[in-house]
C-alpha cells in the first residue's frame, strides 16, 4: 500500500502554543479515521496537508509533493473544512459551481460537475436555494459537494458530522464509504470514536499534537483492554453493593461516589463483570438504577494510551 | 505505540504547470460580485451623491447676482477637484481594496480560494484588480455625473469637449485609484485597524501634506492627481495649488508614477499574501 499523505517530523507552533509536536505519520490510500479529542491537532494536520499552513519544522507531502504554496497540487486535493463558512448569498449550486470554476473548468463543465457532486450528497432538490437558508445538515452536504466537485484523488474531511442530524449522518457516511470504495483516499477527522468506526477500521490517533497510535481499530481496542475498565453503578444502596463487589476476583477497585450515590468499579475483565452483574442486581434489596461505562469517550481512550 | 501501516513509498502524481486562466477569470467574477454586494456600495453611492446635493443647496441658497457669475466653474473646482478627490475617491479605494483579504478571513471563506489551484500571488492580484475596477468605475461614474449635474444646474452646458472632459476626469480618477487601491490593500494586509489608519492617512497625508509646498508632498497621490488636473483640464483659472508647472513633473511622468506606485504596491502585497499563513480557527479551537 502506498502512502498518500506523509508527515515527516512535523511540528507546528502558533507563537508559544504548540499545535503539532514532531509528528511522523504516513497515511495510506483508502479511508482513514483521524481521531483525537478537541484541540489534539487534527485540524492543524489537515490545514498543513492542504497547504494552508506551513510546517514550523519537518515536511508535509501529499501524493509525493510538498503542500505549502503548491497551487498545482490542489487539483488533486479536496477539503471539507470544519468551519461553517460559505458565500451565504449564493445558492448551493452557485457555490459548488464557483468552486468548480476556480479549479479551471469551463462554465458548462463546472455546471455538470456541480450538479453531479450535489446529487451525490443528496442535495439536488435544494440546490437552487440560497445557502443562508440551509439547515446545518444541508450546509455540511454542500460543503462536502464543493470538496468533491473537481473529483480529487485525496479528500480530507474535517469533522464532517458536526451538528448533523441522524439522517444526514447516515447519508454522509454512505457517501464517504462509497468514495473509499471507488478508489479515493479519504481522511475523516473526528473526536467521536464510533463515528469513525462506522467508516473504517484504519485509524490514526493524535493527542496534544503527538501521534499516539495508528493502525487497525481492533488493535486500539486490544490496547485499551489491557487497562482496567471503569464502570459506574448507580444505586441508592451503594454501600452494601460495594461490600459485595470488593469480594469479586475480577474487581480491581471500588470507589464510592457519594455525591452521585454511585460506585466506580475498575475491572480488567469487563465481559465477565457484565455477565455476573444481573445476579448481584437481583440479590440486592435496592435495585441498581444505572450502569454505564466511563470509557465510552475518546478522552478516556487517550488517557489510557498516553498513560495518564 | 503500534506498528505503522505498511508504507513503501508514495503514490506521486505529475502536477500540471499550465496556468489556470479560467480559474483566475472565475475568481475575478467572484471578486467583482463580492464587491458589488452588501452595504459598501450603498454607502459609497450615497456619499458620492453628496457633491451634487451640496452644489444644489449652495446654488439655491446663493443670491441671484452670484448665480450669474459662472458658478459651474467654481462648483466644478470645489466639488469635482476638491471634495471628491480629497475625501470620496480615497475612501472608495479604502473600502473596496481594504477588504479584499480581511473580509474573506473574517468570514472564513478564504479557505475555499486557497484550496483551488490558484497561485497565492494571483489570488491577491486578481482580487485587487476587482477592487480597482469597482473603485475606478464608481468614482468615474459619479464624478462625471456630478459634472453633468453641475452643468445642468448652472445652465452652462460645456458643449465643446463635453465628452472629452468627462473621459479625462474618469482617466485621472482611475489613475489615482490605481495607487490608492494598491496602498490600502497593502495597509489592510499589514495592520488590523486598517480602516482607521486609512482614514487618518487620507486626512493627514492626502489632505494636509499634499497642500503644503514641500518635497514631502511628492509622496502623495494627490500631488500627481492635481498636476494631471492642471495639465489636462485647467479647471479654475488662477488656481494652481502652488505648483510651478514649468518645473513640476510632466503629465507623462505623473501617469507613470501613479502606475508604477500602484504596481509596486500590488507586488509587495501579493508577496506578503503568498508568504503569510491564514489560520482558520475551528469551532473546537484548534
Amino acid at each position: 500500500m502506498n502512502a498518500v499523505i506523509e508527515f515527516d517530523g512535523v511540528s507546528k507552533w502558533y507563537g508559544n502554543v504548540i499545535g503539532l509536536n514532531k509528528l511522523t505519520v504516513r497515511i495510506a490510500a483508502g479511508v482513514t479515521g483521524l481521531l483525537g479529542p478537541n484541540g489534539a491537532g487534527k485540524s492543524t494536520m489537515l490545514q498543513l496537508a492542504t497547504g494552508q499552513l506551513r510546517p514550523s519544522q519537518g515536511e508535509v507531502r501529499v501524493l509525493g509533493h510538498r503542500t505549502w504554496n503548491n497551487a498545482a497540487l490542489m487539483r488533486h486535493i479536496g477539503l471539507c473544512p470544519e468551519q461553517d463558512a460559505f458565500y451565504e448569498w449564493m445558492t448551493g449550486l452557485g457555490f459548488v459551481r464557483t468552486c468548480a470554476r476556480l479549479t479551471g473548468m469551463s462554465l458548462r463543465k463546472a455546471t455538470a460537475a456541480a450538479e453531479k457532486a450535489i446529487a451525490r450528497v443528496g442535495m439536488t432538490d435544494n440546490m437552487g436555494r440560497r445557502i443562508r437558508g440551509y439547515s446545518k445538515g444541508m450546509r455540511q452536504r454542500i460543503k462536502l459537494a464543493q470538496a468533491l466537485v473537481h473529483e480529487p484523488r485525496v479528500l480530507l474531511l474535517d469533522e464532517p458530522f458536526t451538528g448533523t442530524d441522524p439522517v444526514a449522518r447516515r447519508d454522509l457516511s454512505a457517501v464517504i464509504r462509497e468514495l473509499g470504495e471507488s478508489g479515493h483516499s479519504v481522511v475523516v477527522s473526528s473526536h467521536v470514536l464510533h463515528e469513525v468506526e462506522t467508516l473504517t477500521t484504519n485509524i490514526v490517533l493524535v493527542h496534544r499534537g503527538r501521534l499516539v497510535a495508528e493502525g487497525q481499530i481492533q488493535q486500539i481496542r486490544d490496547l485499551i483492554d489491557r487497562h482496567p475498565h471503569r464502570i459506574i453503578l448507580v444505586s441508592d444502596d451503594y454501600r452494601s453493593l460495594a461490600a459485595k463487589l470488593v469480594c469479586w476476583d475480577d474487581v480491581e477497585g471500588v470507589n464510592v461516589l457519594r455525591d452521585r450515590q454511585a460506585l466506580l468499579i475498575e475491572t480488567r475483565t469487563p465481559d465477565s463483570f457484565y455477565a455476573r452483574l444481573p445476579a448481584i442486581a437481583l440479590e440486592t434489596v435496592t435495585p441498581i438504577r444505572e450502569v454505564y461505562s466511563d470509557d465510552n469517550n475518546l478522552e478516556a481512550v487517550f488517557k489510557y494510551l498516553v498513560g495518564k | 505505540m503500534m506498528e505503522p501501516a505498511t508504507v513503501v513509498g508514495h503514490d506521486a502524481v505529475r502536477l500540471s504547470r499550465i496556468p489556470n486562466f479560467r480559474g483566475l477569470f472565475a475568481l475575478l467574477v467572484l471578486a467583482l460580485r463580492q464587491q458589488v454586494r452588501g452595504w459598501r456600495l450603498i454607502i459609497l453611492g450615497l456619499l458620492f451623491l453628496l457633491p451634487g446635493a451640496l452644489a444644489a443647496i449652495v446654488y439655491e441658497a446663493a443670491p441671484a447676482s452670484a448665480r450669474r457669475s459662472s458658478p459651474a466653474e467654481v462648483f466644478d473646482f470645489v466639488f469635482l477637484f476638491m471634495l471628491i478627490p480629497h475625501a470620496l475617491a480615497p475612501l472608495a479605494a479604502l473600502l473596496c481594496a481594504g477588504g479584499i483579504v480581511r473580509d474573506e478571513v473574517e468570514e472564513q471563506t478564504l479557505t475555499y480560494l486557497l484550496l483551488r489551484p490558484l497561485p497565492r500571488m494571483a489570488i491577491y492580484t486578481v482580487k485587487l484588480l476587482a477592487a480597482l475596477i469597482i473603485a475606478a468605475l464608481l468614482t468615474s461614474f459619479f464624478t462625471v455625473a456630478t459634472l453633468v449635474f453641475i452643468a445642468w444646474l448652472s445652465g452652462e452646458p460645456p458643449t465643446v469637449g463635453y465628452v472629452a472632459q468627462g473621459m479625462t476626469i474618469a482617466a485621472i480618477f482611475s489613475l489615482a485609484q490605481v495607487a490608492y487601491c494598491g496602498l490600502f490593500a497593502l495597509l489592510a494586509l499589514l495592520m488590523r485597524r486598517a480602516l482607521l489608519v486609512g482614514v487618518i492617512y487620507i486626512i493627514f497625508f492626502e489632505g494636509l501634506l499634499a497642500t503644503f509646498d514641500t518635497i514631502a508632498r511628492r509622496m502623495t497621490v494627490m500631488y500627481y492627481f492635481r498636476l494631471l488636473v492642471l495639465r489636462w483640464l485647467n479647471p479654475a483659472r488662477g488656481v494652481t495649488w502652488e505648483f510651478n508647472l514649468k518645473t513640476a513633473p510632466t503629465a507623462a511622468n505623473c501617469v507613470l508614477t501613479l502606475l508604477v506606485a500602484g504596481f509596486v504596491l500590488a507586488i509587495v502585497g501579493s508577496l506578503i499574501f503568498a508568504s503569510r499563513e491564514f489560520r482558520m480557527k475551528t469551532p473546537e479551537g484548534e
